[in-house]
């Protein structure tokens, strides 16, 4: 019983000396970690709980992420059921009132933003996996980013109101800085404008919509199949006949079926990174763009 | 009554691990890693600079939203929150159904005590195994809720209903506890509170239809669970719930049922001291980003009704560890290991007759996720008694080695072929080979992903 009592006090001791005046951020992705720490700057301090190899949507909800959640002041997650599969269940082990849906502390980033591909028509899950509430990778046009940071600065500022000046100040900042970035994108990218491209999973939508290309088909026959002899085929023969250059792709799926359509009708392909730290040197939301303007300049050739 | 000391024993028993995790603790305080980004200084000069530019683009871009958002303007920069609850959040149903067909070298009555689990497969043909329809929400600021009710056609294909779960959470709590009520699966190893559709095998191992039963433990009760405040996850709980019925098979369990020939009398709980007392601590370390492990102690006991005083007490260790590569599609490939050791005592019967029954088993399992969609399993069991009646199906020595593929063509749907070799002496040709394929379907709300 003496043990016990020793165990717990050492243990609040321990705790206790790690508390901090910062605000706790918790992300479910890298790209809103990448975000918060650009608009909290030394006022926050910012985990993610997935990696950018990762896709988000087949994350597990961790022990070692309930921990995190518990200490946390403030969750940021994509929503659109980007994290439908875990964070549920990690909220409710997690004993957190303050990140609760309906607190302060808790913010979907996907009100920040007008959600693409939302159904007109009823779903059903014949269709693979389609997101009734809009497609949820929204981060990937970089004007999304502005619209995330002034959402973040807003709520930090509501959670932290004594850093109320410096948050806004990093968030201008950030979004200059992100804004000149925006055109010199949009300049480098200027000969895809028009051009119809091949992408691996339903995922660029919001990329295609920055840069103004024209996703004409998926490698996937449905959003989450794989791919079949008959439809890898019949994007074969639409390759060629429109003269498609470039096929998208994330660095996490597999490649077989892309290196065939490569060999057939030699499409170049572009592994992208869909996310902050995807591949090593991607460290930032900025970092991450050009990491994609090259790949895509790189298969393009221009 | 030295079994209801059991948790402080426990504890006890495991003074030098504890001392470790609190040395660890302090390292790790010490470790906390956060990534800065230094744009200050460089930016405030780029501020000047690109003041222009800026400022076209700022025009062009609220002319942009502004036409965007004519609809949702109203809501743009919202303050407090401002995710609208679908019906969908309010409340997530779902069912699944959980089918096989299987063919073994033995008979129909044999397979009912080699597969003695409520949801395996255990009859030549065709098996419904397991149809399961779950409820789940937030009831409201204070609680979180779910219900899940079973249907399964038994061997003589009549339809079974069970409320297989019904229970609250705490959602208020502070200081990292969380209490729990209603009837749900005591919280024992890592095996005994998963559901049919979650495991990795077709069948339930041995060690859990002999020590728990053929649907696991479960009762009513209440238990409360600490988070502890620690920096690697560590969580105790202590549970209390009633030890008779069909579900606590080594407590209190049903009038008339018998163990290892001694015929269970009526029983009933008549103070606290009778209840079923549980008790686990969790663990779980990342070793890196890409492998975790999850190791558990955990602790039972409570009366039987073979004697007038008889008590049963029942440890456990589990172990699961999970590794995956940097790059992961739809969580594919990875590695997993999960084994648990399980040990029974049990005093039996009375004056004469009375015995210590002692019941010991484990079972170690290997998944590989080869490629999107694709797992291989192999699974090996042990479990034995004390005493040697080798024709006692259930406290025999016993062997099991199992193989599967299985094909997951979606989130909602799998396909799972596995062949079984079994050792048991109570066969007339001490083995027996089985071979079944099983196929699961889930509708409704989207399924949890648990670690």
């Amino acid at each position: 019983m003496r043990l016990i009592v020793k165990v717990v006090l050492f243990i609040g001791i321990v705790c206790s000396s790690s508390v901090s005046a910062t605000v706790k951020i918790v992300t479910t992705t890298q790209d809103l970690a990448s975000i918060a720490r650009s608009v909290g700057g030394e006022y926050v301090e910012v985990k993610s709980l997935t990696l950018g190899t990762r896709d988000p949507h087949f994350a597990e909800a961790k022990p070692s992420m309930i921990r995190k959640v518990y200490r946390a002041d403030l969750l940021l997650l994509i929503g659109a059921d980007m994290e439908i599969g875990w964070l549920p269940a990690l909220l409710r082990s997690a004993r957190n009132r303050d990140v609760q849906a309906g607190a302060n502390g808790y913010l979907d980033l996907s009100t920040s933003v007008n959600l693409l591909g939302k159904s007109e028509q009823s779903v059903d899950r014949s269709m693979g996996d389609v997101h009734a509430k809009g497609n949820p990778h929204y981060w990937l046009d970089p004007n999304n980013g502005i619209k995330i940071s002034r959402l973040i600065a807003e709520r930090l500022i509501t959670l932290d109101p004594e850093h109320q000046q410096e948050y806004q100040q990093q968030q201008k900042i950030f979004e200059n800085k992100l804004a000149l970035k925006i055109l010199d994108w949009q300049k480098e990218l200027l000969p895809l404008s028009d051009q119809p491209v091949v992408a691996y999973h339903k995922s660029l939508i919001y990329l295609a919509n920055a840069f103004n290309f024209k996703i004409v088909a998926e490698v996937e026959p449905k959003p989450g199949i794989a791919p079949s002899a008959k439809h890898l085929n019949k994007l074969v023969s639409l390759i060629e006949k429109q003269k498609i250059k470039i096929l998208m792709t994330e660095p996490y799926y597999e490649r077989r079926s892309s290196k065939y359509l490569n060999e057939k009708t030699n499409i170049q392909i572009a592994v992208l990174p869909q996310s902050v730290g995807a591949m090593p040197e991607m460290l930032n939301y900025i970092d991450l763009f050009d990491g994609i303007v090259a790949s895509l300049k790189q298969a393009g050739d221009f | 009554m030295n079994t209801r000391t059991i948790s402080w024993t426990l504890i006890g028993r495991f003074t030098p691990l504890f001392k470790i995790f609190i040395f660890s603790t302090t390292l790790l305080t010490s470790s906390q890693i956060f990534a800065k980004e230094d744009v200050n200084t460089e930016l405030v000069e780029l501020k000047k600079q690109l003041k222009q530019l800026k400022e076209q683009q700022l025009q062009l871009e609220e002319k942009l939203e502004d036409i965007e958002n004519t609809q949702s303007k109203a809501q743009a920069f919202p303050v407090v929150q401002s995710t609208v609850a679908s019906n969908n959040d309010l409340l997530k149903i779902g069912l699944s159904g959980l089918f096989s067909s299987g063919y073994s070298s033995v008979n129909d009555e044999a397979l009912e005590s080699l597969q003695a689990g409520g949801h395996d497969p255990n009859r030549n043909g065709f098996n419904v195994q397991n149809v399961e329809l779950s409820v789940i929400s937030t009831v409201d600021p204070y609680f979180d809720a779910q219900a899940n009710i079973i249907f399964l056609i038994d061997q003589e294909g009549e339809t079974v209903v069970e409320l297989e779960e019904a229970f609250f959470t705490s959602r208020a709590l502070s200081a990292g506890l969380q209490v729990k009520g209603g009837q749900y699966y005591t919280e024992f190893g890592r095996f005994n509170p998963q559901h049919p559709h979650q495991w990795s095998f077709v069948d339930q191992p041995i060690v859990i239809s002999r020590l728990f039963g053929g649907d696991g433990l479960r009762s009513q009760g209440a238990r409360v669970a600490w988070l502890m405040p620690t920096d690697w996850y560590s969580e105790i709980y202590f549970g209390a719930q009633n030890a008779n019925g069909e579900t606590v098979t080594s407590f209190l369990f049903e009038e008339g049922e018998d163990i290892a020939g001694h015929i269970l009398g009526e029983k009933r709980a008549r103070s606290f001291n009778d209840a079923l007392l549980s008790f686990r601590w969790l663990n779980s370390f990342d070793f890196s980003d890409n492998s975790s492990l999850n190791f558990g102690i955990s602790g039972l006991s409570g009366p039987n009704s073979s004697g007038t005083n008889n008590d049963t007490s029942i440890y456990g260790v589990d172990a699961y560890f999970k590794w995956q590569p940097d790059y992961v599609q739809r969580g594919y490939p990875f590695v997993s290991w999960h084994t648990e050791w399980l040990t029974r005592r049990y005093e039996a019967g009375e004056n004469i007759e009375r015995e210590i029954l002692k019941d010991t088993g484990f079972f170690s399992q290997v998944l590989w996720g080869f490629q999107t969609g694709w797992e291989l399993g192999l699974r090996f069991e042990k479990s034995d008694s004390n005493g040697d009646d080798i024709f006692d199906p259930f406290r025999n020595d016993r062997e099991r080695i199992s193989t599967n593929l299985t094909w997951r063509l979606s989130e909602y749907s799998k396909l799972r072929l596995q062949y079984n070799r079994d050792w048991a002496d109570h066969l007339e040709e001490n083995t027996a080979d089985s071979l079944i394929l099983q196929m699961e379907f889930s509708l409704g709300s989207h399924m949890a992903h648990k670690f």
